[in-house]
C-alpha cells in the first residue's frame, strides 16, 4: 500500500506529512512529525501516556489512525504550553514535584488540562476520574491531585 | 556581643522541598527517552519470542525474512557464538518476524514451583547452571546463612538456605498459642511505564555506544561486556532519562541483542519492547510462598518459628534467598527459629529484583502471622509487636547485630495517629451492609552498600558543578546538589549536578537497595569538603590570612569579624581557569566505599470498607509514616513514600502475573493487569520521621524501597477487621474476598 498524505492541524500549525496506512496517530506525532512528547506505555489504550487533545477532547492516540485525523485539530504536551508560560496545570506540576520518571506526565497533563476545559470547578472525584485513565507509576498519583485541584483554582480564578 | 553572620550553615541546601530542576522540561514533553531518539539512519529492531516456556528449537529458516525490502539483517543463536545467557522500519520488523519459520519440538513445562521443587520434574536450567546470588549483594549483605546441598534429583532447587537457632521442636510443645498458615504472593511486574529501551551503534574504530534506559549504566556496560566478550573500555553507556525502573532496569534485557544487530547493519538499531513483551518477556518479582508455624506463651513470650519459603525464580536463578529467610526471623524476637528457604526454577521469565526485593512477600507472612497472635492472646497489637521488634544491638538471624533504626518509632507514630485510635469506632459505624475496619503494618529493609564517587569543581563565576554517574531514578540529584551546597557553602541554586556517561563520570554502582542518597551523598558530602578547602586556601593567599579564619558567606570568602575583607567564589573560579594562572583550580573528588548499612523502617494505616456481597475493598484513608533520618528534600520524600505506598497496596489489592499450566502468561496487557489508577485511592498520608543514621550524609538513610513493604499485611489485617476472615494468598481480590467471607 502506498503512502497517503495527512492534512491536519497540529499544535496550532497546519501540517502535512506522508503516513502509512496503518501508522497510528501517535506513529504518526512520534516518527513522521518529530513530537515525541506523547508516550507509547502500551500500545493499546490502558496507560493513557499517550494521550493528546483532538478537537479539544483527550484522546489516547494510540487507539486512532492517522488518517483519521484528516482535516481535523490536534493538540500535543508540545502545544498545551511553553517554558515561561505553562499551563496552570504544568505549573503546578513544576511547583508540587509531581514528576518522578516523568514518562506518564504528558498524558496525565493532557487529561487533566481536557478535564478542567471542560469542567473548570471539578469535586476531588472527578479528578480522581478524570485522570483515571493514566497510569502512573511512581507518585501515586496524591500530589497530582494536588496540582490539579491547585490549577483548577487557578484557571477559574484567571477567567473571572 | 554578636554579630549575627551568615554561615554555611545557613545555605539554601539540605531541608527544603525543592522541586527537581527537570520538571519544566518534564512537563513540556521535552525530556528525551531512548524511545526518542531518532538519529540518521536508523533502524528498528524487533524479536521473534517463542510461543512455547519450554520447546526445543528444532530448526529456523530467515531466508523469506531476509527477502523482505527493508530488511537489513536477521539473526539467529548460530550468529552470536559468544551470546551466553539471554538473547529487526518498525512495520517491515515486525512484518519480518512473521516470515521467520520457526519449527519447535515442545517439551514438558514445569509451571508451578511446588511441582518443580520434586525429583523427576521437568528440568530448567542447563547442567551446570550456578546459582546467582549477585543481586543478593546489590542489596546488602547477608552473612551468617548456611547454605545446604539439594535433595538429590530435585534438579530445579537452585538454591537452598537455612538459618537456625534453639530447640523449635521444644518451644512448640511448650507454646499456648499456635499460628500456622501458608501464604502466597505471586509473580507481579514493576510496572514501570517506559518498557525496555536501548539505542546501539558502533563507531569505526570497534567502540560500542549503548543509550539505555537503565538503573546503572556502569553495571548495564559490564553486563554487555561479559556477554559479548569486549573489554569494557570499548562500550559507553550514556543513561538517558529512565522511565521508572524499581529493580527491574538493573539487569541487561534487551542490550546485547541490539549491539549485535547495528554491527550486523553498520547503523544505529533502537530497540523498545512492547508491553506485551514486558509482561511476557521482562524480568518481574519472584513467587513467593512461605508456609509458616509460630508459637507463643499465654504471657505473649514469643517461642518458636519455623518456617519454608519457596521463591519462584523463573528460568533463571537470582532471588535474594538469603535475605528473605532473614527477614522471617529477624524482625521480631523469636528466640527458637528453623527457617528454610528453597529457589525453585520453572519455565517463566527469569526473575529480578522489585523494589524492596522479597520484603513485601515476607513481611506480608510474618506480620500476618503477629496481628493473629496478638488477637488470639487478646492484648493490642501495636503492644505486642512493640514488645518484641528487636532493636538496635539485637541479633539478627544471622548472628549480625541490627543497626540503629527507627522501627519503634514508626510504628508508634501510627498507634498515635487518630485512625488507628478510632478504629473501634470506625468498626461500629458500619452502615448499608458494608463492613468497616482498619490495620497496621511495619516493614523495612537493611540498606544497600556499593562503593562510588563524585567530583564537585568550581566555575569560573562562583558556581558549583557536581559529577557523578549515577542514574537519577528517584530524584536523588536534587537531593545530592542539596547535599553539595550545604557541604560547601552556597545557595543551591548556584550547583548544577549532572549524571556523567560511563566514560567520563565516576564509577559509581547502582541506583538500587535505598543507597544512592545514603552512598553517593557521602562521596558528594567529601568532594564539597575537599573543594571547600582548596577554595579557603587560594583564598587565605589571597587575602594574607589564615584558611581557620576564613568563612564562605553570600558567594564570598570573608575574614570572620571583617566583611569588607573578601574575595568572590567567581575570582577564584576564574583565577583557576586564566591563562599562564598559578592558581589551581578547584576540583574536589571523593570515591568513598562503604561497611555500615542503615536499615530503614516504614509503618502504613490502612482505614478500609468492605462489601461482602461483592468483595470489593474501598480504602478510606492510608497513612504512612517512615524514618528517613534527615529529610534532604521532603517534597521528594514523600513523592517516594506515597508511589511506594501505592506500589504496596497495587501488591495488596490487584496485581498479579497469572499463568496457565503450560506456563503461558493470561494476562499479558495493562487492561488485564491491574494496575491502582488515581480512582482506586485515597491520597496518601505521609509522616516523616527522622532517626539519624549515624554514617549517612547528614544523617539521611534511604528511602526507596521501605514504602513498598508494609500494605498487604496492614490491608489483610484490615479485612480481618471488618470481616472477620483471615486472608493469607495475594492479590487480595474481589473473588477471593467474598467467597472467603461466603464460606466462613
Amino acid at each position: 500500500m502506498a503512502k497517503q498524505v495527512l492534512n491536519c492541524t497540529v499544535n496550532d500549525e497546519l501540517a502535512e506529512v506522508l503516513v502509512q496506512p496503518w501508522d497510528t496517530l501517535l506513529d504518526a506525532l512520534r516518527e513522521r512529525m518529530g513530537l515525541t512528547g506523547p508516550k507509547e506505555g502500551c500500545g493499546t489504550g490502558d496507560c493513557g501516556a499517550c494521550t493528546v487533545h483532538l478537537d479539544g477532547k483527550p484522546v489516547a492516540s494510540c487507539l486512532l489512525l492517522a488518517m483519521q485525523v484528516r482535516g481535523r485539530n490536534v493538540r500535543t504536551i508540545e502545544g498545551l504550553g511553553k517554558p515561561g508560560a505553562l499551563h496552570p496545570v504544568q505549573d503546578a506540576f513544576v511547583r508540587h514535584g509531581v514528576p518522578q520518571c516523568g514518562f506518564c506526565i504528558p498524558g496525565v497533563i493532557m487529561a487533566a488540562a481536557a478535564l478542567l476545559t471542560e469542567n473548570p470547578h471539578p469535586t476531588e472525584e472527578e479528578i480522581r476520574y478524570g485522570i483515571a485513565g493514566n497510569l502512573c507509576r511512581c507518585t501515586g498519583y496524591t500530589k497530582m491531585l494536588t496540582a490539579i485541584t491547585e490549577a483548577a483554582g487557578a484557571t477559574a480564578g484567571r477567567r473571572s | 556581643m554578636s554579630t549575627v553572620m551568615k554561615t554555611t550553615r545557613d545555605v539554601k541546601g539540605i531541608g527544603l522541598s525543592i522541586p527537581r530542576p527537570d520538571g519544566p522540561d518534564k512537563v513540556t514533553g521535552q525530556v528525551q527517552y531512548v524511545a526518542d531518539l531518532n538519529p540518521r539512519g536508523l533502524l528498528h529492531a524487533k524479536l521473534l519470542r517463542s510461543p512455547y516456556a519450554h520447546a526445543k528449537i528444532v530448526r529456523i529458516d530467515v531466508s523469506r525474512a531476509k527477502a523482505l525490502p527493508g530488511v537489513r539483517a536477521v539473526i539467529t543463536a548460530a550468529d552470536i557464538p559468544q551470546l551466553k545467557k539471554k538473547a529487526p522500519t518498525l512495520a517491515i520488523a515486525e512484518e519480518a518476524l512473521a516470515l521467520i519459520d520457526v519449527q519447535y519440538e515442545v517439551l514438558p513445562v514445569a509451571a508451578d514451583p511446588l511441582e518443580s521443587m520434586k525429583p523427576g520434574a521437568p528440568p530448567v536450567a542447563e547442567l551446570g547452571t550456578e546459582a546467582d546470588t549477585s543481586e543478593a549483594l546489590a542489596h546488602g549483605s547477608v552473612a551468617g546463612v548456611s547454605t545446604e546441598a539439594k535433595p538429590s534429583k530435585a534438579v530445579n532447587i537452585s538454591q537452598q538456605a537455612r538459618l537456625q537457632r534453639g530447640d523449635v521442636a521444644k518451644a512448640f510443645a511448650e507454646s499456648d498459642v499456635v499460628i500456622e498458615n501458608t501464604y502466597r504472593v505471586p509473580m507481579v511486574h514493576q510496572g514501570y511505564l517506559e518498557p525496555h529501551a536501548v539505542l546501539a551503534q558502533w563507531d569505526s574504530s570497534g567502540n560500542l555506544t549503548l543509550w539505555a534506559s537503565t538503573q546503572g549504566s556502569f553495571n548495564t556496560r559490564s553486563e554487555v561486556a561479559d556477554v559479548l566478550e569486549l573489554s569494557e573500555n570499548n562500550i559507553k553507556v550514556i543513561p538517558m532519562e529512565c522511565g521508572g525502573g524499581f529493580g527491574g532496569k538493573i539487569r541487561a534485557l534487551c542490550e546485547p541483542i541490539t549491539a549485535v544487530l547495528a554491527k550486523a547493519t553498520n547503523r544505529p538499531v533502537r530497540y523498545v519492547m512492547t508491553r506485551r513483551e514486558e509482561l511476557e518477556a521482562g524480568m518481574p518479582a519472584p513467587q513467593v510462598i512461605i508456609k509458616m508455624k509460630t508459637g507463643a506463651k499465654r504471657d505473649g513470650t514469643l517461642m518458636a518459628i519455623e518456617a519454608e519459603a519457596i521463591l519462584e525464580s523463573g528460568a533463571y536463578s537470582g532471588a535474594v534467598l538469603a535475605v528473605a529467610g532473614v527477614f522471617l526471623a529477624s524482625l521480631y524476637l523469636f528466640p527458637n527459629f528453623d527457617v528454610k528457604g528453597f529457589e525453585v526454577l520453572t519455565h517463566k521469565p527469569s526473575i529480578a529484583a522489585y523494589r524492596a526485593p522479597v520484603a513485601p512477600q515476607t513481611i506480608f507472612a510474618i506480620d500476618s502471622q503477629m496481628e493473629q497472635m496478638a488477637k488470639k492472646l487478646g492484648v493490642d497489637p501495636v503492644e505486642f509487636r512493640l514488645r518484641h521488634l528487636q532493636r538496635e544491638g539485637d541479633k539478627m538471624a544471622n548472628n549480625q547485630p541490627w543497626l540503629s533504626n527507627g522501627g519503634v518509632e514508626v510504628l508508634t507514630r501510627l498507634a498515635e495517629h487518630p485512625i488507628w485510635k478510632k478504629r473501634a469506632e470506625w468498626k461500629a459505624s458500619s452502615k448499608d451492609g458494608k463492613l468497616r475496619g482498619t490495620g497496621i503494618s511495619l516493614g523495612g529493609w537493611l540498606g544497600g552498600l556499593q562503593p562510588t564517587g563524585a567530583t564537585v569543581r568550581l566555575n569560573p563565576d562562583g558556581t558549583l558543578q557536581v559529577m557523578t554517574g549515577q542514574v537519577d531514578i528517584a530524584g536523588t540529584n536534587i537531593a545530592l546538589a542539596q547535599i553539595a551546597a550545604t557541604a560547601y557553602g552556597v545557595d543551591i541554586d548556584k550547583v548544577k549536578i549532572t549524571t556523567g556517561d560511563t566514560d567520563v563520570a565516576p564509577m559509581t554502582g547502582l541506583s538500587a537497595g535505598s543507597k544512592t542518597t545514603y552512598t553517593v551523598g557521602v562521596a558528594v558530602i567529601q568532594a564539597a569538603e575537599i573543594a571547600r578547602k582548596q577554595t579557603l586556601e587560594i583564598a587565605a593567599k589571597e587575602l594574607e590570612a589564615s584558611v581557620h579564619d576564613l568563612e564562605i558567606e553570600d558567594g564570598r570568602v570573608v575574614v570572620r569579624g571583617v566583611p569588607d575583607k573578601g574575595i568572590t567564589l567567581a575570582s577564584i573560579g576564574k583565577k583557576g581557569n586564566l591563562y599562564m594562572s598559578k592558581v589551581e583550580p578547584v576540583l574536589g573528588a571523593s570515591h568513598p566505599a562503604f561497611s555500615v548499612q542503615a536499615p530503614a523502617f516504614c509503618a502504613q494505616l490502612a482505614r478500609i470498607e468492605v462489601d461482602p456481597d461483592t468483595g470489593e475493598v474501598t480504602l478510606h484513608n492510608f497513612v504512612v509514616a517512615q524514618d528517613v533520618g534527615k529529610a534532604i528534600n521532603p517534597a521528594q520524600i514523600e513523592g517516594q513514600m506515597q508511589g511506594g505506598a501505592v506500589q504496596s497496596l497495587g501488591m495488596a489489592l490487584t496485581e498479579a502475573l497469572l499463568y496457565d499450566d503450560k506456563a503461558r502468561l493470561t494476562n499479558p496487557s495493562l487492561l488485564d493487569y491491574r494496575k491502582l489508577t488515581s480512582a482506586d485511592l485515597p491520597n496518601i498520608e505521609t509522616i516523616i520521621v527522622e532517626k539519624p543514621a549515624p554514617h549517612g550524609p547528614f544523617g539521611a538513610r534511604g528511602v526507596g524501597e521501605p514504602p513498598i513493604v508494609p500494605a498487604p499485611a496492614a490491608i489483610a489485617n484490615a479485612i480481618e477487621d471488618a470481616t472477620g476472615v483471615r486472608l493469607t494468598h495475594l492479590p487480595l481480590s474481589p473473588e477471593r474476598i467474598a467467597l472467603a467471607i461466603a464460606s466462613a
